[in-house]
């Protein structure tokens, strides 16, 4: 059994207090945090080689770096638990599962930055994640863990839950931000970056819940034995959520490095394919996808998928077999993305429901020869184009699906007899094909 | 939701005011409002209040959450109508959402959806039944992948029923068959249950806390000295030459101003030297045998002292 770092009391009952502390909970609070000093603290992070969990991997020790103390502001910390990318759902099980280590993971952050008000994202539809925090928070509160002076050290931090209200965007962390002001969440430019001017103006640093779960382990086993659980650039742990045709979907913690099949057929793990396997989302809906013969050659961390030209992001493992349609998985997809953007930049409102459009033609039978083709150029304009990635996001999957399964797109082209006749403009009056 | 409110008909200001205007919701909301340092950050979480006590929001609602929380009504209704989960419609008893997305389509999530649609005679784009008891509308991803396809019914997660309660075991997907079990689980608690009881979403507001510290009024200010300044470390002390010493250290970038201070032979420290908060060394004549320490001063507040150095002769 490899070494657990962020999931090891699942199933222990650890929503409790006192079990969590029974299990060696809030020991870093206890022993040694408060002695260590915020560039030690800082140093420590760095050193374990932890990456941001949400997706886009920043070293957490980096980030934490460029959060100033004498900004003469407060420091607000934001944790992300707007987990929202289709396929991925550890977030929501963290912290149903084990919330308190999510609040000894802030309070650690908190300390290190000189945080004294900390909010935590949770996504609308998490009710009963929700509920489970708001019960660990006044069990802390009751403790002493959380308030004013915690455990007699001079540090006071409070942490409130703020619940979203069903907008994927808001994962984005300066929309994340904006919908924490009270704004709807719409991403800002960067810079300037959160770090210097965020919520409320002021420094802040926002992380994702799995990215502090893994700090309490760190400081009781030290930077070095985290790191060396992963790869050398790719350090310790990372929780899996894996959905779609395997034997027991779930979410699965394994070491970075791990080969992608070992995690898919592991008889510990989730035992297997069901049926033949076609492809694998790696990292949630907007990563580029891998075909069968891919998947077989990729480890699970930042440099080997991204050697793969695909990304290891938030760690959502969705698996299909040869019996899923790839139109019909690409057709979800934009319909999301169409659904979600935010309609601030024109490329990305205009364009992905654009493609939504053009996609839903071709998966009703309706498609016309050159649409591919128009598809991947649609995408490859409205990429880079934007202020934040979601446009990419949406460009990922059209360019990776249509390149690595084109024959079956065409054979559902090649469906509608009318399919060489030019398009006409007027049928892309947005709401044509609603 | 995805579909527009354009035609929902409007309850009266006389009708929706009372039931907000309550001691208990307007205390709620002056506690929400002190979480954050501003009041428009609280609109949110008033807005998921109102729709707590009603059940929807109702353009009153909005105007009155806009009010609380110091924003227009227009920026009120621009934010309601921005995040899918505020109800600008009234829904039936059970609202249930099924997701259609990537992880849940590949498994299945279409035919349960007309599944939904024929068993319940409505459409899925939140059609509600005339018995008042269901909306149906399908979703996009509801963070429970692997339990595709995957339905909530209000706000509960449920794949099954399991034991006579709504449950979506590990590994578990929605069904046909499982679909029917829930929609008889629903009806049969509707004859049960008078209606459903509201679920508190918004917690326990400030337990044991004051709520924001710049939340009453003040400024950024008032969060002042909210942790120890931090020290500085590492202190050595070397000589340079006769008589010289040299004293080193690493302290935080923000701090502001470094008192050297030295003692011999136990006693008081003394400051000998005030330092920028920039600098990296010193030197200048000590007493052989002293003890050296550095105090770092951040914004005014002096941290806890650095470790001790022995001056050489």
């Amino acid at each position: 059994m490899a070494t657990l770092t962020v999931t090891q009391n699942f199933g222990k009952g650890a929503r409790d207090l006192e079990v969590y502390r029974s299990l060696g909970g809030y020991g870093s609070i206890s022993s040694r945090l408060f002695d260590l000093s915020q560039f030690e603290l800082i140093d420590l992070v760095s050193r374990s080689g932890l990456r941001g969990r949400g997706g886009a991997g920043f070293p957490t020790g980096m980030k934490w770096s460029f959060v100033p103390r004498n900004s003469g502001k407060p420091v607000y910390l934001v944790v992300n638990a707007d987990e929202g990318e289709p396929g991925t759902f550890k977030d929501h099980v963290l912290m149903q599962e084990d919330p308190h280590r999510l609040i000894e993971g802030m309070i650690v952050c908190g300390w290190a930055l000189g945080v004294r008000t900390a909010y935590i994202y949770v996504r609308g539809e998490f009710l009963p994640a929700i509920e489970t925090l708001n019960a660990a928070l006044k069990q802390a509160y009751a403790a002493g863990l959380l308030g004013k002076n915690i455990g007699g050290s001079g540090y006071s931090l409070d942490i409130y839950v703020h619940r979203g209200a069903g907008a994927y965007i808001c994962g984005e962390e300066t929309a994340l931000i904006n919908s924490l002001e009270g704004f709807k969440g719409q991403p800002r430019l960067k810079p300037p970056f959160p770090a210097v001017s965020g919520a409320f103006a002021s420094p802040t640093c926002v992380n994702n819940v799995e990215t502090l779960m893994a700090l309490p382990w760190i400081l009781e086993h030290g930077p070095e034995a985290y790191q060396a659980l992963g790869t050398p650039k790719s350090g310790g742990t990372k929780v899996f959520s894996v959905s779609g045709d395997v034997k027991r979907p779930g979410v699965y913690e394994v070491p970075m490095g791990t080969p992608l099949m070992e995690l898919l057929e592991s008889p510990e793990l989730c035992q297997g394919i069901v049926g033949e396997l076609k492809g694998v989302i790696p990292g949630g809906s907007s990563s580029p996808v891998l075909t069968a013969e891919e998947a077989r050659k990729a480890n699970l961390d930042y440099e080997a998928l991204a050697a793969l030209k695909t990304m290891l992001g938030s760690g959502a493992v969705v698996a299909f077999n040869t019996e899923r349609s790839a139109v019909g998985m690409l057709t979800s997809l934009t319909r999301f993305y169409a659904h979600e953007s935010c309609g601030q930049c024109t490329p990305c409102r205009e364009g992905t429901g654009y493609a939504d459009r053009i996609m839903k033609t071709i998966a009703s039978g309706k498609g016309r020869e050159g649409d591919l083709d128009h598809m991947l150029d649609l995408a490859a304009n409205f990429s880079y184009t934007t202020i934040c990635p979601l446009a990419i996001a949406d460009a990922w999957p059209i360019e990776n699906f249509i390149g690595k399964f084109r024959p079956e797109f065409e054979a559902e082209v090649a469906k509608n007899p009318d399919r060489g006749s030019p398009r006409v403009t007027k049928d892309f009056r947005p709401g044509a094909f609603w | 939701m995805s579909h527009h409110p354009v035609h929902v008909e409007q309850p009266s200001d006389a009708e929706i005011l009372p039931r907000l205007e309550t001691p208990g919701v307007l205390s709620r909301v002056e506690e929400l409002i002190r979480r954050y340092p501003v009041k428009r950050a609280a609109l949110l979480q008033v807005l998921w209040l109102a729709q707590e006590t009603l059940g929807w929001l109702p353009n009153v609602a909005i105007r009155w959450s806009a009010e609380k929380c110091e924003v227009s009504p227009v920026h009120a209704y621009g934010v309601s109508l921005f995040y899918t989960m505020y109800k600008k419609v009234p829904t039936g008893r059970f609202f249930l959402q099924i997701c259609q997305n990537v992880s849940c389509h590949i498994q299945g999530a279409e035919a349960v959806i007309a599944h939904a649609e024929k068993v319940l005679g409505v459409d899925s784009h939140g059609g509600n039944t005339e018995d008042g008891l269901f909306t149906l509308l399908r979703v996009e991803c509801l963070g429970a992948c692997g339990n595709g396809p995957v339905l909530q019914v209000n706000d509960s997660f449920a794949t099954d029923v399991v034991d006579g309660e709504l449950a979506m075991p590990i590994g578990v997907g929605l069904d046909p068959e499982r679909f029917d079990r829930i929609v008889e689980w629903c009806r049969r608690r509707a004859a049960e249950l008078p209606e459903e009881p509201v679920r508190d979403a918004l917690g326990d507001i400030l337990v044991g806390t004051d709520g924001h510290p710049g939340a009453t009024g003040a400024s950024a200010e008032v969060q002042g000295s909210y942790a120890p300044p931090p020290p500085a470390l590492a202190v050595t002390a070397s000589n340079v030459e006769e008589g010289r010493t040299k004293v080193t250290w690493k302290a935080a970038p923000e701090t502001t101003v470094l008192h050297l201070e030295t003692r011999q032979g136990g006693g008081e420290f003394a400051e000998v030297a005030s330092l920028s908060g920039k600098d990296k060394e010193w030197i200048g004549e000590l007493p052989a045998g002293a003890e050296i320490r550095i105090v770092a001063e951040t914004a005014g507040v002096r941290a806890k002292p650095s470790n001790i150095a022995k001056g050489i002769a």
